[in-house]
């Protein structure tokens, strides 16, 4: 398969005073397939959100470069907002950038700077609507008069609605009650089903990550430590705690019982994995 | 781009200036720029210049950062020196372009008026980098304290309380608007392109959420700050108290020395 995103040796400093080394990254390189959904997991100041802000052009690399279906997204500077439009990024806590009088209007944002207009742009924002629930009822109204899990909901589809290939997303579901982060997570799996887009994740909720990514990039301390599928990176669970991540809650569990009993496999990172397992384990227990 | 705003700019150091009352420095700044603009030619100047350079070198702030306050403001000193160096009524006339003419007293004019505003600055931003935010506030909250004559002190309690929470949330508000312009830049909004109405209309998407967001912060901060049982200037008293020392009575009396040498000058030439 074609990557779409390419990184290439990719260095970035805040420039200054040579103070801010925090968050600056250093000479970072991976490819990511196309449809694939990736996951960045770091701790904080890692990097994270200075390597995301490389792959839709908001920061300029120092040195190496991104490649977007092949072509670095700087061969003409003058076209990086065509880029944006190819690789929707949505921002740690997406609801403070509403600012419109209506839902429609503000989901409609980011597909009016693209140049539709009239029936166009409404069928965009409608069929955005369709595609990750988002009723007809709450078109006209005010953003502001909606929950905190509504808004982040239409923040993340005024990005969807520019239908980008790319779709990154910095902690989506932070701050969320149980049932929003249900919502959000739906919407970005019904979005992907239905565009075929590549999907970028930055989390620290490690139950997400396991269930949600194909494949994890470990930033720490500005470089990458790992890049591979999620299985084989929650199997380096040492190397995880080293830099400040863990494994998620049910593997640690089953490394608790692991400690009693050493016939149980710890090699288990998602929840439904890990019931099959169980459930199966006290079956056969039965059964001998 | 906005990282470059420098608001309450101090210098950590421990130089004898930063250690001088707040309320000492701001008393005798207002005097020295008094007397600043009370010099009459550039030959009065001299006092307040090597004043200026004295005060800058015992203060232990790098030259470097006052230079950057001057280049900001450089050109406002060009503009006004060039206004005045066609100003010149008397002395050997140098050259005549058309209706102007510029003589010697022009120069000087212009030399003098420039070296004017420079040492203004100068001056200025000694109290700045020398003295945090705060000091200043709590200097001119303790300054004002005379309006409880008009039974204003609170009044005054609430200008220093606000003038603190207003510096406070400078940074806070920079960082806010770059995350919130880089937001909608992600989603397509071109700021830096077009025609001036296009240009400000582009401002709407990332002025309204920084108004929101401020005026959320705004009733947070109240919340948090009831829930201490804050509840105006009254009976409050304050952890770090103002102080006035020996070193502050030399400052003033020197820096008054320097200002009779100015009146001395000003008679003698």
């Amino acid at each position: 398969m074609a990557s779409i995103i390419e990184v290439k040796n990719l260095s970035y400093t805040y420039d200054g005073d040579a103070q801010i080394v925090k968050d600056a990254i250093h000479d970072i390189s991976f490819s990511i397939e196309k449809g694939e959904i990736v996951g960045i997991i770091g701790h904080t100041g890692s990097g994270k959100s200075t390597l995301i802000q490389h792959l839709n052009g908001l920061l300029k690399p120092a040195s190496g470069e991104v490649l977007l279906n092949g072509k670095n997204i700087w061969d003409d500077p003058k076209n990086i907002k065509d880029i944006r439009f190819k690789v929707g990024l949505v921002f740690q806590y997406p609801e403070y950038q509403l600012f419109e009088e209506t839902v429609f209007a503000d989901i409609a944002f980011g597909p009016k700077n693209m140049g539709l207009t009239g029936d166009e742009l409404k069928n965009r924002v409608e069929s955005i609507c369709d595609t990750v629930g988002i009723k007809r009822e709450y078109f006209d109204k005010s953003p502001f008069d909606l929950s905190g899990g509504e808004k982040r909901r239409v923040a993340i589809a005024g990005v969807m609605a520019m239908k980008p290939e790319v779709l990154i997303l910095d902690e989506p579901i932070a701050g969320l009650d149980p049932k929003g982060r249900h919502e959000v997570s739906a919407m970005v799996k019904n979005y992907r089903e239905k565009f075929g887009a590549t999907v970028i994740i930055v989390s620290h909720n490690m139950e997400d990550m396991a269930s949600l990514a194909d494949k994890l990039i470990v930033l720490s301390g500005g470089k990458l430590v790992m890049y591979d599928t999620a299985y084989n990176v929650f199997s380096k669970g040492d190397m995880l705690s080293e830099i400040g991540l863990s494994v998620p809650v049910v593997t640690k569990v089953l490394k608790l019982i692991n400690e009693k009993n050493n016939d149980i496999r710890t090699d288990i990172f998602t929840l439904k994995d890990a019931v099959e397992y169980l459930c199966a384990l006290s079956a056969g227990g039965k059964n001998a | 781009m906005l990282k470059d705003i420098t608001f309450g700019q101090y210098y950590e150091s421990n130089s004898i200036v930063h250690r001088l009352d707040p309320r000492t420095k701001i008393l005798v700044l207002i005097l020295d720029i008094v007397f600043l603009f009370l010099t009459k030619s550039i030959y009065s100047l001299i006092v307040p210049a090597v004043q200026t350079v004295l005060i800058l070198i015992i203060s232990k702030v790098p030259a470097k950062m006052f230079l950057r306050n001057i280049k900001t403001i450089l050109p406002i000193i060009i503009f006004t020196s060039i206004i005045n160096l066609f100003y010149g009524n008397s002395g050997t006339v140098l050259l005549t372009v058309w209706y102007f003419t510029i003589t010697t007293s022009g120069i000087l004019r212009a030399v003098y008026m420039g070296s004017r505003i420079i040492l203004l600055i100068l001056l200025s931003s000694v109290l700045t980098y020398t003295t945090t935010p705060n000091d200043i506030t709590d200097a001119i909250e303790s300054l004002l304290s005379f309006m409880r004559i008009f039974r204003l002190q609170n009044a005054v309690h609430m200008l220093a309380m606000m003038m603190t929470i207003a510096l406070r949330f400078i940074p806070t508000l920079v960082e806010e608007t770059e995350k919130i312009m880089n937001a909608q830049k992600a989603r397509g909004a071109d700021l830096e392109n077009g025609r001036l109405i296009e240009r400000i209309k582009a401002l709407i998407p990332i002025l309204i959420p920084l108004l929101i967001s401020s005026v959320r912060r705004a009733y947070e901060l109240a919340e948090a700050m009831e829930c201490r049982c804050y509840n105006g200037g009254v009976g409050r008293v304050r952890m770090k108290r103002l102080k006035y020392s020996w070193a502050d009575l030399w400052a003033a009396f020197i820096n008054i020395m320097f200002c009779g040498g100015i009146i001395a000058i000003n008679t003698l030439i």
